[in-house]
């Protein structure tokens, strides 16, 4: 049989982070079909979709289309070969219209020199009617909603005469009705004869929409399933299931008074689409609240709000009893929070300054480092030195810039400074993101010594392993909600995954939010 | 590095115009940098003329430190200027007092016109480069009309504003020159802004925000607040840079006020001393120097126009900006090599 797009052996290795991105990737697409591509975070959707496009070149590996052997190496050559990709992240001129931006760089002429704006008009009339895409070719893109945005982009794929479409993680930015819709324009587009590849984290979707699915991790596929013959459970173990080291380290105290209680949050991403979506939980003294989930479902936005630095839109935060909803960032640190940002280059530390600037950040104000508002050197660094040696950050020279250390070291440089003044609060967002194996290990101890020495903390990960191996108790989120809270001695790694893709588990494993602590 | 590309390059186009590049720049060190008697010092003038120059200068660095790229000294010089041409003339006060005053009065109304164009792009967007663009623009034109309507001294050819009173005017130490308490004070802004921006918790929170401004945020710095700090200490500087110009140079506001350029060439000094106060101290000279020296060597002695002094400095930024091009790619280079290292 002959394949609409068949790739062999596609392989990419990501030196600058060290990863195996794609690993013999094999991927086969037959014409008509919609075709679901999933995984966790990092197990190499992404990357292969680049590649099909042209956007990254493969170490190895060749790619067929309709059995033909083509090199893809621009977007450009991607589109002549009918491979169309409807970005996460739209690419339209707001000020344009609808028509203008679907027509863009092949717009209809009148006498080769003068656009013809009434057969653009027309001609994005047509192919809306054709596909069943109704869309009015004269309005405003900054006048429409997101899913009519989404529409102009698959339009404007269309218009290129794409036979292929790939759609990376397209429900991501939708509100449910229009994410309905637009699964409805997906079916409909197969039934036209148009080959979709789909990318998600959304099992749901999956089993709603797609006739095959794709398995990847960790750079590998595990598996390739007609959805009639598969379930929810088996492609939740497929995606997560894998040897999991489990080294649970053991908390010698039993959960303190409650530091931090979150009642209803909500919260809008940039974009003003709900992200979180009314979440409640609890953290203690002498507490690790895991919290799970694929990345990009509410996690950043509900870290954000309670570190301050993103509006509340609805709900509260209390602090030991205080609500604080209406306190800024810095209000908040001095409270006793401290914050591992999940971006370390931009957020955790300022790549242009030195050591002692970076450090002394949340402590410039304190007698410790200022005296009648001028900054104390000499105490900035012994307190960098001192830093240095608890926290082994190698390499590291006071009065020298930080961008030249490792990430390893980096996170070690932020740890340091957010955690030596014993704080009441830590949260952790992907504390160990890209390190190698001995910096995890050491994130992880001094995280458990925080607290063991009384701090309360949350930390978000989408590593299952360091939720399991660190949390007291794990919440996971899906979709802007809590889909469940257990103990992580009392599920299976499966269950976790099934909450992780919105599914439900064993109500018996469920825990209430006020009673985290016991 | 740079200053040496543009002296190259500068004898390039020496040698197109048949003048040996060897007996000029050496004419223009000459005149620039010496003194042959102490009534009759070019040193001392180059002095004068840097003392706008670093002070403009520092105002440059102030803002592009607290991540906003103003270009307005030029406005705020003149709103400096005009204040001390009022005060100067129709306030009178007692002896050193009247200059007091009128430093002060030159600094706040030239920091509130800085910390207006922060308060534009901070609660309504607007891109700092062109306020400050428009600004400039209303301030000259505001001394212009000053100068020709309600101020003017007299009804001579070229409008000015009367001379201000000598209880206003700075002291000068060299006869035959201005070089004097200007100065003096240009140096001291130097090392209270160097203190301002590297010693003290304010300065610190200021080059925090501009430089990352996430992480300041993420820090709990108060960025808005610190950008409209430095913005107002930035305005408040090239308004003293103007008060001195009066108090110190021309003793009133004339017609052509605003055709030296200082503000501008203000932002040239920041930019070549690398945004930096003493940077800007070392600069300032040179280029004060260059100025001079293209000025007394080129033209009087050699008879080459003094043009070539400013197409040398405009070299030297020209290439100050190539120069950090040159180091970032040398910067990545380097740390591709060093993580490979690493890695093997």
């Amino acid at each position: 049989m002959k394949y609409i797009l068949e790739t062999k052996k596609i392989s990419k290795y990501f030196e600058s982070s060290n990863v195996q991105a794609n690993d013999d990737v094999d991927i086969k697409l037959s014409k008509g079909e919609i075709h679901a591509v999933i995984g966790e975070n990092g197990a190499g959707k992404t990357t292969l979709m680049n590649i099909l496009y042209g956007l990254v070149s493969p170490d190895s590996g060749e790619i067929f289309i309709e059995g033909v052997e083509k090199e893809i190496n621009h977007p450009n050559k991607a589109i002549n070969l009918g491979i169309g990709m409807v970005h996460q992240h739209f690419k339209l001129v707001p000020s344009y219209s609808v028509a203008e931006n679907i027509t863009l760089g092949m717009e209809p002429r009148k006498n080769k020199f003068f656009l013809d704006k009434k057969e653009e008009s027309k001609s994005v009339k047509e192919l809306s009617n054709k596909m069943g895409l109704e869309i009015d070719p004269d309005s405003l893109i900054k006048n429409l909603s997101v899913g009519m945005q989404q529409r102009v982009e698959i339009l404007k794929v269309l218009h290129r005469n794409a036979e292929i479409l790939i759609f990376d993680e397209p429900t991501a930015v939708l509100t449910p009705q229009e994410v309905r819709e637009l699964l409805k324009i997906v079916k409909s587009l197969a039934k036209k004869g148009k080959t979709i590849l789909f990318i998600t984290h959304k099992l749901g979707e999956v089993m709603e929409v797609a006739d095959t699915v794709t398995v990847m991790r960790q750079g590998s596929v595990v598996g390739t399933k007609k959805v009639k013959d598969t379930n929810v459970n088996e492609l939740a173990s497929m995606m997560v299931g894998r040897d999991i080291n489990f080294v649970r380290i053991g908390n010698p105290n039993k959960p303190g008074e409650v530091v931090l209680s979150v009642e209803d949050l909500m919260v809008l991403n940039e974009v003003g689409v709900e992200a979180v979506k009314g979440v409640s939980f609890e953290v203690r003294r002498n507490q690790i609240v895991g919290i799970a989930g694929v990345s990009g479902n509410g996690q950043n936005e509900l870290v954000e709000a309670i570190v301050g630095m993103k509006n509340i839109e609805y709900g509260n935060l209390t602090f030991y009893g205080d609500n604080i909803n209406k306190l800024n960032v810095g209000k908040r640190r001095d409270l006793g929070m401290a914050h591992i940002p999940e971006d370390r280059i931009e957020t955790g530390l300022n790549m242009g300054a030195n050591l002692e600037d970076n450090i002394v950040l949340t402590g410039y104000k304190t007698d410790q480092f200022s005296k009648f508002g001028f900054l104390l050197k000499k105490e900035m660094q012994k307190f960098s030195k001192d830093i240095i040696e608890r926290f082994s950050v190698a390499s590291a020279v006071p009065g020298e810039g930080v961008s030249m250390l490792s990430g390893g070291n980096m996170q070690k440089v932020v740890l340091g400074r957010e955690l030596s003044g014993n704080p009441e609060l830590v949260i952790a967002n992907q504390p160990t993101r890209g390190l190698d194996v001995g910096s995890i290990e050491f994130v992880h101890k001094t995280l458990i010594n925080n607290r063991d020495n009384g701090s309360a903390i949350i930390l978000v990960s989408v590593e299952l392993e360091e939720i399991f191996n660190l949390s007291d108790v794990v919440v996971v989120m899906f979709d802007g909600l809590i889909s469940g809270i257990v103990k992580p001695e009392e599920v299976t790694l499966e269950e976790i995954g099934l909450l992780m893709a919105g599914q439900p588990i064993d109500e018996d494993k469920l825990i209430q939010y006020k009673e985290m602590g016991v | 590095m740079a200053i040496t590309c543009g002296l190259i390059l500068a004898s390039i186009l020496l040698l197109a115009a048949d003048k040996s590049p060897i007996e000029a720049i050496s004419s223009i060190f000459r005149d620039a940098f010496t003194c042959s008697s102490f009534d009759r010092c070019n040193i001392f003038t180059t002095f004068a003329l840097a003392t706008p120059l670093m002070l403009t200068g520092l105002s440059a660095v102030v803002a592009f430190r607290s991540g906003i790229f103003s270009i307005g000294q030029e406005g705020q010089m003149m709103l400096g200027a005009i204040v001390a041409a009022y005060i100067g003339h129709w306030v009178p006060l007692p002896d050193n007092i009247h200059s007091i005053v009128i430093s002060i009065g030159a600094i706040i109304v030239g920091g509130l016109y800085g910390w207006f164009a922060g308060w534009l792009k901070i609660r309504l967007g607007i891109n700092e480069i062109i306020s400050t663009i428009i600004l400039s623009e209303i301030a000259i034109l505001l001394l212009l009309y000053l100068v020709n309507f309600p101020m003017r001294g007299d009804r001579g050819a070229t409008a000015y504003s009367p001379k201000i009173d000598e209880t206003a005017m700075l002291k000068v130490f060299a006869p035959g020159s201005k070089f004097g308490t200007g100065f003096v004070i240009a140096v001291f802004a130097v090392i209270l802004v160097y203190f301002y921006l590297w010693k003290s918790g304010k300065g610190y929170e200021q080059r925090m925000s501009g430089e990352a401004p996430r992480f300041a945020f993420f820090g709990g710095i108060k960025s808005e607040k610190a950008a409209l700090r430095g913005m107002f200490i930035s305005g408040g500087l090239a308004g003293l840079a103007g008060a001195i110009e009066v108090m110190g140079v021309h003793y009133r506001i004339n017609q052509g006020f605003n055709l030296m350029n200082l503000g501008f060439d203000g932002l040239s000094v920041a930019i070549l001393g690398l945004v930096h106060p003493l940077g800007v101290f070392i600069v300032g000279i040179f280029l004060a120097g260059i100025r001079m020296g293209a000025q007394l060597g080129l033209q009087f002695t050699l008879g080459i126009p003094r043009e070539l002094g400013g197409t040398i400095i405009g070299f030297m930024i020209l290439f100050v900006a190539a120069e950090k091009l040159f180091q970032k790619i040398f910067d990545i280079d380097l740390r591709s090599k060093f993580r490979r290292k690493k890695d093997a």
